[in-house]
């Protein structure tokens, strides 16, 4: 593995890891952008923005977007989060160029609004779609819960209000003031040469104009606030608690990922054992969620409708004797050997590689060889975890649940 | 639009690739089948264990056993408690999976190639001695139960069992989820013995993929499975089903459309061919669904067509979510774009999907699990694995004239469908 990195004189960050033994390349233009920097009014415009990069330039239509990447065999996509933009594909070594080339364009995109207006249905659609998956509903509005007035409240999606009230001039000031070159991290990774792809993004991208894209970062430690909704169409009860976290640029942060895998992992956890072997829930589940600046863990469980008192007061013992009953040598060396082999598989394919080494250069500005990580992951102690928790005490919660109507 | 020169060009950079794999197979004197999948420049190794104990194969009135066993097998075996076991297994690192399906319970790992030998182990208890302690079967009993139910919540997932409940012929598209009465009246007694006629050692394959060392594999496994004397294979009788429209009332926020129409199996000689025309339906982004469904009249966020065979028939489904108002266009654009397929295919479409499905079976080969995965099946439909170079060639020699000759062959004409939400819509 190589390390390459170039900036350009307008501020575009370009990062590379080459491979020369893989079988592919994968490319991402990762945008520094996302609910957290809209504004009410403009809630959703991120995502939306995401979707209307897929529909060309001045040049390029929709449909020849689609059919370049097809012919190119390409597996290419995008996401949005509270504050990442991403747009990525993989493709053959051969065909990076072609895969770059193409992703330096679609990066300044028409925004006709003609496709806006038909690919406000589409978002509206995608909108309803998640209102039918209730683990999705209950994360994002215990999120909202927890978050409260902080700008990490805000949803990806919109709101079907928000988003039918948008208007195209509003989305391209919004482009204008966020997809600044200095605002953009291009990520490569995989078999390919470096300097032939460099020289590619430097031509297409070299004349962007840098501009100042500002983020307010302010640490919240959640609004512990507890509420539930009744939904007909329901027939699980589905909690989700968040409770406050390090971020991203904590060095806490992989005592934190271990300190979720010991509570909440699929197999083996604390939950594990007293939740889901026992029945008493169908699943439960604990992650980390360190962003910029600031960060929370959530937990989601699914269960029988009656169980959930039941579940409640196990969650909640669970979390109480974390101060008690310390995390043992045994528990830490089974979540330590769970993350190091998932660290192992997602770095052997370059899309793996792709995000974790954009989420890096985009949070730390820096680079962290697969080796690096590991012996991080292997320096947390049992100390560390136990400090973790006195410091981000995870009974201190925000719950959110949903169920059916009595 | 692609030329037919590039993508010669591009198919033959392909070559060097498929040409460096060497898949091995050995049979175990227990007649168990094993697979070897090397994957160059890996330290990670994936197994995937195909148990002829899936839904079809389950006694009458028991639909779900399968879901509990699933769970109820690795609580505790080869003299290990619960705790014991799953302490080992996490220590291991391992990324487990399992699952049921139609004929077979998979059993699917991924973890450091060291640890792979400790893995194996581990495993061949859980099929071989599972300790299937009553107290432990209650528990898996209603899991299994609260997975049931976990399904109502998940009109989409629920829309893909329905669909392939009343599309294959009884048993085979039986719900792998189980039946709420019939999970009820499960007893553990009842369901030790289904485990004792199904868990048949010579009918189970194990593929492993990514790095280890064939030899001593098939000697540790042989050792392992050393007891297992060679049994029949199950048969069951199918009865086959008219196709028809069903639909479930769901005050949700879409309708969830799944419509299947009956396709040719991987023996077949039209494989290859059918497999072209679903990537020219619902390959990438310029596939004719998405295309139209999606990009010209903004109906649906997900819309996409899949092929889905078991050993016995195939079909090729399809997906879409939407708001009720927007639900029968929907319907008919999806059915309209099957039809219209048979009415002819362009040169450019035909090169781009096989770009898409060689491009995609490269990026998929880089990952261990995959590798496992396809090995396992690959063997179970058709008796050998392919090569990835066998399956480029034959995506190769598809061409227009093919691929219509099949949809004329083959025609799209009965559907079988299914909506989950608040209205029906009128089927063809």
């Amino acid at each position: 593995m190589e390390f390459k990195h170039k900036k350009l004189a307008n501020g575009l960050n370009i990062i590379a890891e080459v491979n020369k033994n893989a079988q592919s390349a994968a490319v991402g233009f990762f945008v520094r952008t996302g609910a957290r920097d809209e504004t009410d009014e403009i809630s959703g415009v991120s995502h939306f923005l995401e979707h209307m990069l897929f529909k060309g330039t001045d040049k390029i239509s929709a449909h020849n977007v689609n059919s370049s990447f097809d012919d190119l065999g390409a597996q290419y996509n995008a996401h949005t989060t509270e504050e990442n933009t991403v747009f990525y594909s993989a493709t053959l070594p051969e065909q990076l160029d072609k895969a770059v080339k193409l992703w330096c364009q679609l990066m300044r995109p028409a925004l006709r609004d003609d496709d806006f207006n038909m690919e406000k249905n589409v978002i509206l659609e995608e909108i309803a779609m998640y209102k039918d998956l209730p683990q999705f509903d209950v994360m994002e509005s215990c999120r909202a819960l927890h978050f409260g007035s902080h700008p990490c409240g805000k949803s990806v999606l919109g709101t079907v209000e928000s988003i039918k009230a948008l208007t195209s001039k509003q989305m391209k000031e919004y482009f204008e003031s966020r997809y600044a070159p200095n605002n953009i991290t291009a990520v490569i990774a995989g078999n390919f040469d470096f300097e032939k792809i460099c020289d590619c993004i430097e031509n297409l991208c070299g004349s962007w104009i840098p501009k100042q894209a500002e983020r307010k970062i302010e640490y919240f430690a959640g609004t512990a606030k507890k509420e539930h909704q009744n939904k007909k169409n329901l027939n699980c009860q589905h909690i989700c608690l968040a409770s406050p976290a390090v971020s991203y640029q904590d060095k806490r942060v992989y005592a934190a990922m271990l300190l979720s895998k010991i509570i909440g992992d699929d197999t083996g956890s604390r939950f594990f054992w007293e939740l889901v072997d026992t029945a008493i829930a169908e699943t439960a589940s604990m992650h980390c969620e360190a962003m910029d600046g600031v960060g929370a863990f959530y937990s989601y469980i699914r269960a029988d409708s009656q169980n959930a008192s039941k579940v409640m007061q196990i969650v909640k013992k669970i979390f109480k004797s974390l101060q008690k009953e310390k995390i043992s040598a045994d528990e830490l060396r089974k979540a330590r050997n769970k993350v190091l082999s998932a660290i192992t598989l997602k770095n052997e394919i370059p899309m793996g590689r792709l995000l974790e080494l954009g989420v890096n250069c985009v949070y730390l500005g820096q680079y962290r060889p697969i080796e690096d990580e590991i012996q991080r992951v292997k320096n947390v102690t049992q100390a560390d975890i136990q400090d973790l928790i006195e410091q981000f005490p995870p009974a201190n919660f925000t719950q959110f649940s949903i169920g059916p109507e009595k | 639009m692609i030329s037919v020169a590039k993508t010669r060009k591009f198919l033959y950079s392909l070559q060097t690739f498929f040409m460096l794999e060497k898949t091995d197979i050995h049979k175990l004197a227990s007649g168990m089948t094993i697979i070897g999948v090397p994957v160059a420049g890996v330290q990670s190794a994936a197994f995937e264990f195909l148990v002829p104990a899936g839904a079809a194969m389950t006694p009458d009135g028991c639909c779900g056993a399968p879901a509990v066993i699933e769970d109820w097998i690795f609580r505790g075996a080869g003299g290990k408690n619960s705790r014991e076991l799953s302490d080992m297994l996490d220590g291991l690192g391992l990324h487990r999976g399992s699952g049921v399906e139609s004929k077979h319970i998979t059993l699917s790992a991924a973890l450091q190639a060291e640890n792979l030998s400790n893995a194996i182990e581990l495993y061949a208890d859980i099929i071989l001695k599972p300790a299937l302690e009553s107290q432990q079967f209650e528990y898996s009993r209603q899991l299994a139960m609260q997975g049931l139910l976990s399904l109502e919540d998940d009109p989409r997932h629920k829309t893909r069992n329905l669909l392939r409940e009343h599309f294959y012929p009884d048993p085979l598209g039986r719900n792998t989820a189980g039946k709420q009465q019939e999970l009820q009246n499960l007893t553990a007694g009842k369901t030790r013995q289904i485990i004792s006629e199904n868990f048949n050692i010579s009918q189970t394959i194990l593929a492993v993929a990514g790095k280890y060392d064939f030899q001593k594999l098939c000697a540790m496994l042989e050792k392992l499975f050393a007891a297992e004397k060679p049994k029949k294979a199950k048969d069951i009788t199918a009865k086959k089903q008219p196709p028809g429209y069903y639909h479930y009332q769901h005050e949700g926020a879409q309708v969830h459309i799944g419509i299947i129409t009956a396709s040719v199996t991987p023996c077949d000689n039209d494989y290859y061919n059918a497999r072209v025309a679903v990537a020219i339906l619902s390959g990438g982004m310029s596939s004719r669904l998405f295309t139209e469904v999606r990009e010209k009249r903004g109906l649906c966020y997900a819309v996409g067509a899949s092929y889905h065979s078991l050993k016995e028939m195939a079909g090729i489904g399809c997906y879409a979510g939407t708001t009720p108002d927007k639900a029968q266009e929907t319907y008919d654009v999806i059915i309209a774009e099957f039809k219209r397929l048979s009415d002819g295919i362009t040169e450019s479409e035909l090169q781009r999907a096989k770009i898409g499905l060689q491009s995609a079976l490269i990026m998929q080969s880089e990952s261990t699990i995959a590798r496992a995965g396809a090995a396992a099946m690959d063997y179970y439909m058709l008796t050998k694995v392919r090569s990835l170079e066998e399956i480029k060639q034959n995506i190769e020699k598809t061409s227009v004239q093919s691929v219509i000759g099949f949809l004329k062959n083959n025609p799209f004409e009965k559907f079988c469908s299914v909506t989950i939400g608040p209205m029906e819509i009128k089927p063809v």
